[in-house]
């Protein structure tokens, strides 16, 4: 993999060898995470300075930056291949979580039983299922054989359809959406076969063809889902929150109206501007300019990630990277394309940029484990 | 080998990746670059509202500068339909019941089932107010608007609308404002003052007429509004400021109007108490008097009755007011008889005969004719052959002077059988074309809707009548008959009372046809809280110059022999005027004649017009016309109408028009004195009987 020879390094000190991996640390995954997190901080403040509360989102992010902080760090100075002692509790617990919310314990919050209401804090053990599935399905695939046989695959797909199952119960169809292409992207690198590949996603199509056929979705649900596909044929309410978010990127033009200056995001004409549909926000204030940078932070972010998982040192390094690549492709593709109109409405939100504090714990978390895999290349 | 795959394997995520980023920058650049405009337009749809505000309308003043209409802001208070309907029922009667008593109780009667009945009634667009109670106190105002949320759904509005100081004097002339609809809105899309729904806009009268004038220059203004509606502020460099309209100067004098009114007023009341030569009263349903400068065409009075209230017409006409403003057994009040009403001007036309057989040469100002009672048509053997006075007795041997004067009809039965013995010699139609010259049988063109044109029978028009409806005109044939009825102006003859007017105008001031108006000039005010008559608080836009229609040849010979005997009217014994002149006694001659028209199956129309001063070397300033309907002769009925007013105004005693403020406190002062004319002068008094020699 790599010719370059193995870096010299002095004999006996443990302290020493702690360093020696800080100083392979990936400064510029980390600054263009930094970035992303200060546009995401700018940009709730924005979407949010008009309510009741000016800083009542920006407080509580600002808070959640800390703990998110203080995940990273952890995430990052864990060896990851020490968590494979760990993950069968963590998986386990985070099992019992996506159970309980089910229950009374859980609250509902637009149609969907996914929250633990503590204090004046919600959680969502969602988001943090991603990174833990992540670990557990990067932990067994890296030590199947490969290509994975029937059996091999089956575990697998027990792993990843466990959480899944629960969080379709909710029922969150954005995040089970996450899930799958996780589950797409490491199953991809984790040496499935082709075929069962192929047999797989035949078999997600029709199961979302059945979904949307079932009771098990709202109608709401459904109809936000296919309205995307026939805007015509749609209620006007299905398709207004794409259109008003479209009439708001595009009047943003080139430079945009200038920070805290979106018309449509003054007068709140886009729902969840601070959460879904954060991208408007920032594509009407900072226009194309600003887009485009956002969009190609993340490209930076994805771009690195993709690098650590090129550069890992082992298959456990290779698979967790492929998960949070996965993920946060995914994510940003589904967020940002949604608010252009090339994507269903779906609740999924845009990683760093939009409101919620359990999906930046778990960002953070995905973002410390790319960073210590990255760091370890040569330990 | 493994490794390679994973590799490869990767190799394919980056090209996925790098795929999805390159299709959002497309799609941004393709929203936010290239498509910009589109959207543009949306967004401002989305947030941007703009607010009409309607610029206050221009004034309505007399040719003196008092101000006849202007504006005054009505507080209404009304029930917002949209949030009505989100109510519950129980919610609703409570509404109607509480509503209806806290009003009742404070001097605002409403009842229950009339806001029920105005929220199901579909005058009132889904969107509209509802008017519940117009024009409330104040303090009804601040009683609910303490009490709002006891009062869900309910406004109170501040409108302004049209204030009518002198209350319904001259109601018909100038008409009423009114909702803009839908064609209005249509024919005006394009103007310099645009027009929304709910706008006002003229609907009849000078308001009509002038509407461009008169509209306020509407302003508006751009706020900025949330998801939810709420208001956010206002985009200022988006403003226009309403702007008033301009003020309107009418050439009614409308002291001499108010007076015309109630002289008019007066005389029709008494009438309807009066009993008729034959038994039973006279129904008297209408009744106009027109008065006009004709040196200029000035119109300076002009009186419909019966009239109505305009300030009951300013938040809407109601079904039930229209019916009753359009009833025939109350006389039609909407109509303005002045000039809509077409009757026959019975012996009034004598002066365009007269003029006729003087000026064609088939008489002239010495030729006699013995008036035996009646003419007989030579050589005759038709229906009817034998034509008799209307007083049936003979006037002896009269020239065209003393045919006037006396109004001898058998004259004129002789001028018009031997005109149509003689088409020859004189044409088809000389006193038609005599009468025509003076305008009759056409609109006058007078600055306000809705003018009816008369009639002057032609043969050729009968023929034309027939062929187009056989039933109501039996034939097409014109007989002599015809030509000898129509001398009188009977027959069917047809003349509004302006056209009346402005016909004798013509001939008053010897022979110059004016277009009849009443616009006198326009200004534009340059401050609404002045006196908007002072010249220092307006710049003139445009002055209305008098408008010369024809001239009529008059040879000074026939001027004089036809004036003498008009002036006889009045000033002779034997004139059919003599007697009202006599109790209305004018400062300066007046000339004038009756007319009373027969109406198969009715009362006769009494018709009298008039001019003065009549001096030698004065110029008339006065024509004074008025036809009323199933009343009597014009000699009891009309001549004292127009008579008394030529009394008033020769002798500079027009008493000023009351305002309903002045009226009201007069009648708290004294409550004794109705008459508008002051104590002294009421009419009353002589009785004008069938001995006023002759009919007319």
């Amino acid at each position: 993999m790599s010719i370059l020879p193995p870096p010299t390094r002095p004999k006996g000190s443990v302290r020493w060898d702690h360093a020696a991996a800080w100083r392979h640390i990936d400064a510029v995954l980390l600054a263009a995470v930094a970035a992303l997190v200060g546009f995401g901080s700018l940009m709730i403040y924005s979407a949010t300075r008009h309510n009741d509360d000016p800083t009542f989102f920006i407080r509580r992010h600002a808070l959640f930056l800390v703990l998110g902080a203080v995940v990273m760090v952890v995430c990052a100075v864990i060896d990851y291949r020490k968590l494979r002692d760990w993950i069968p509790m963590v998986y386990g617990g985070i099992t019992i979580l996506l159970l309980a919310v089910l229950t009374p314990l859980g609250t509902e919050v637009n149609g969907t039983q996914g929250w633990f209401q503590i204090g004046s804090i919600q959680l969502q053990p969602s988001e943090l299922a991603k990174v833990i599935v992540i670990i557990a399905l990067a932990t067994y695939l890296s030590h199947a054989e490969q290509p994975l046989d029937l059996r091999q695959l089956a575990a697998a797909l027990l792993i990843l359809g466990v959480p899944m199952g629960l969080i379709m119960l909710q029922p969150d169809i954005g995040t089970v959406l996450v899930f799958s292409v996780i589950g797409l992207g490491m199953l991809l690198i984790g040496g499935v076969r082709l075929r069962h590949l192929v047999i797989l996603i035949l078999i997600g199509v029709t199961g979302v063809a059945v979904l949307l056929h079932s009771d098990v979705l709202e109608d709401y649900q459904v109809a936000r889902l296919t309205s995307f596909i026939n805007p015509e044929e749609a209620e006007s309410g299905q398709v207004y929150n794409i259109e008003q978010s479209q009439i708001a990127i595009s009047t943003g033009g080139v430079g945009g109206h200038g920070f805290g200056e979106g018309p449509q995001t003054r007068g709140g004409f886009v729902p969840e501007q601070q959460t879904d549909f954060i991208f408007t926000v920032v594509g009407e204030e900072l226009g194309f300019v600003g887009g485009a940078t956002l969009i190609l932070l993340f490209a930076v972010v994805i771009w690195r990630t993709w690098r650590a998982a090129q550069l890992a040192r082992d298959r456990v390094g290779v698979l967790i990277c492929v998960g949070v690549l996965s993920m946060f492709v995914f994510q940003m593709f589904q967020s940002i394309g949604m608010s252009m109109g090339i994507m269903p409405v779906t609740g999924i939100p845009l990683p760093f940029i939009s409101y919620g504090g359990s999906a930046l714990l778990a960002n953070c978390a995905a973002m410390g484990l790319v960073l210590n895999v990255h760091m370890r290349r040569f330990s | 080998m493994e490794a390679d795959s994973t590799h490869l394997r990767l190799s394919v995520l980056a090209v996925v990746c790098v795929s999805l980023v390159a299709a959002l920058l497309a799609r941004l650049w393709f929203l936010q670059i290239l498509d910009t405009q589109e959207y543009e337009v949306a967004s401002e749809e989305n947030r941007l509202r703009v607010i009409h505000e309607e610029g206050p309308r221009g004034r309505i003043l007399d040719r003196n500068g008092k101000v006849i209409v202007e504006n005054r802001s009505s507080i209404v208070v009304g029930i917002d339909k949209s949030a009505h309907e989100e109510l519950d029922e129980s919610t609703r009667n409570e509404l109607y019941e509480n509503l209806a008593s806290d009003l009742t109780e404070l001097g605002e009667p409403v009842k229950e089932e009339e806001i029920e009945q105005a929220l199901v009634d579909d005058q009132h667009g889904p969107l509209e107010l509802v008017p519940v109670a117009e024009d409330v106190d104040e303090e009804v105002e601040l009683f609910l608007a303490e009490r709002a949320d006891e009062y869900p759904s309910v406004v109170v509005e501040r409108r302004t609308v049209r204030n009518y100081p002198y209350g319904d004097v001259a109601a018909h002339l100038l008409g009423y404002v009114g909702e803009v609809n839908e064609d209005e809105l249509r024919a005006r899309q394009d103007g310099d003052k645009p027009y929304l729904l709910g706008d006002e806009i003229g609907k009849a009268g000078v308001e009509a007429t002038y509407e461009d004038e008169l509209r306020g220059v509407p302003g508006s203004r751009t706020i900025e509004v949330s998801a939810t509606e709420e208001y956010l502020g206002e985009v200022m460099e988006e403003r226009v400021e309403p702007a008033p309209g301009a003020d309107v100067w009418l050439t009614i004098d409308i002291d001499i109007q108010y007076f015309a009114e109630r002289a008019l007023d007066e005389m029709m009341e008494e009438r309807r108490e009066a009993i008729q030569a034959v038994g039973g009263t006279f129904p008297v349903p209408q009744g106009s008097v027109v008065i006009i400068d004709p040196r200029n065409g000035d119109v300076m009075a002009m009186a419909s009755s019966p009239d109505y209230d305009p300030a009951s017409l300013v938040s809407g006409i109601s079904s039930d007011l229209w019916e009753q403003l359009n009833d025939e057994a109350a006389g039609q009040p909407f109509v303005n008889w002045a000039i809509q009403g077409m009757w026959a001007p019975g012996s009034t036309f004598k002066l365009f005969t007269a003029h006729a057989a003087l000026e064609s040469g088939f008489i002239t100002t010495e030729t006699p004719y013995n008036d035996i009672g009646y003419y007989e048509v030579p050589g005759c053997s038709g229906e009817q052959c034998k034509f008799t006075n209307a007083n049936e007795a003979p006037a002896g041997t009269v020239d065209t002077e003393q045919s006037l004067t006396v109004s001898s009809d058998s004259f004129y039965y002789w001028i018009g059988d031997n005109f149509w013995r003689q088409t020859d010699l004189y044409g088809e139609t000389p006193i038609q074309d005599s009468a025509e010259l003076f305008g009759l049988g056409q609109p006058t063109g007078i600055d306000i809707p809705g003018e009816a044109a008369g009639r002057i029978p032609t043969p050729e028009r009968r023929e034309q009548a027939h062929q187009e409806n056989p039933d109501a005109f039996p034939t097409d044939e014109w007989y002599s008959g015809d030509n000898i009825i129509t001398a009188i102006g009977q027959g069917d003859v047809l003349v509004t009372p302006l056209q009346l007017a402005n016909a004798y105008a013509t001939f008053a001031n010897g022979g110059t046809r004016y277009q009849p108006r009443v616009l006198s000039k326009i200004t534009q005010p340059l401050t609404l809280a002045g006196d908007p008559a002072d010249p220092e608080n307006y710049e003139v836009v445009s002055e209305a110059a008098p408008v010369e229609v024809a001239e009529v040849p008059i040879s000074d010979d026939v001027y004089d022999e036809i004036l003498a005997g008009l002036q006889g009217v009045t000033t002779s014994s034997l004139g059919t005027a003599y007697a009202a002149a006599q109790d209305f006694p004018p400062a300066w001659p007046v000339a004038g004649k009756t007319g009373t028209a027969e109406v198969a199956g009715k009362a006769d129309t009494s018709v009298f017009v008039g001019f003065g001063p009549s001096l030698p070397l004065a110029e008339p300033q006065y024509v004074i016309a008025s036809i009323i309907p199933e009343s009597g002769f014009g000699a009891e009925v009309s001549a004292p109408v127009v008579m008394r007013i030529f009394e008033a105004i020769s002798n500079g005693q027009v008493p000023a028009a009351r305002t309903l403020e002045s009226q009201a406190t007069l009648t708290e002062e004294d409550s004794d004195s109705e008459s508008p004319y002051g104590s002294s002068d009421t009419i009353s008094g002589p009785v004008y009987g069938n001995d006023y020699g002759g009919t007319d």
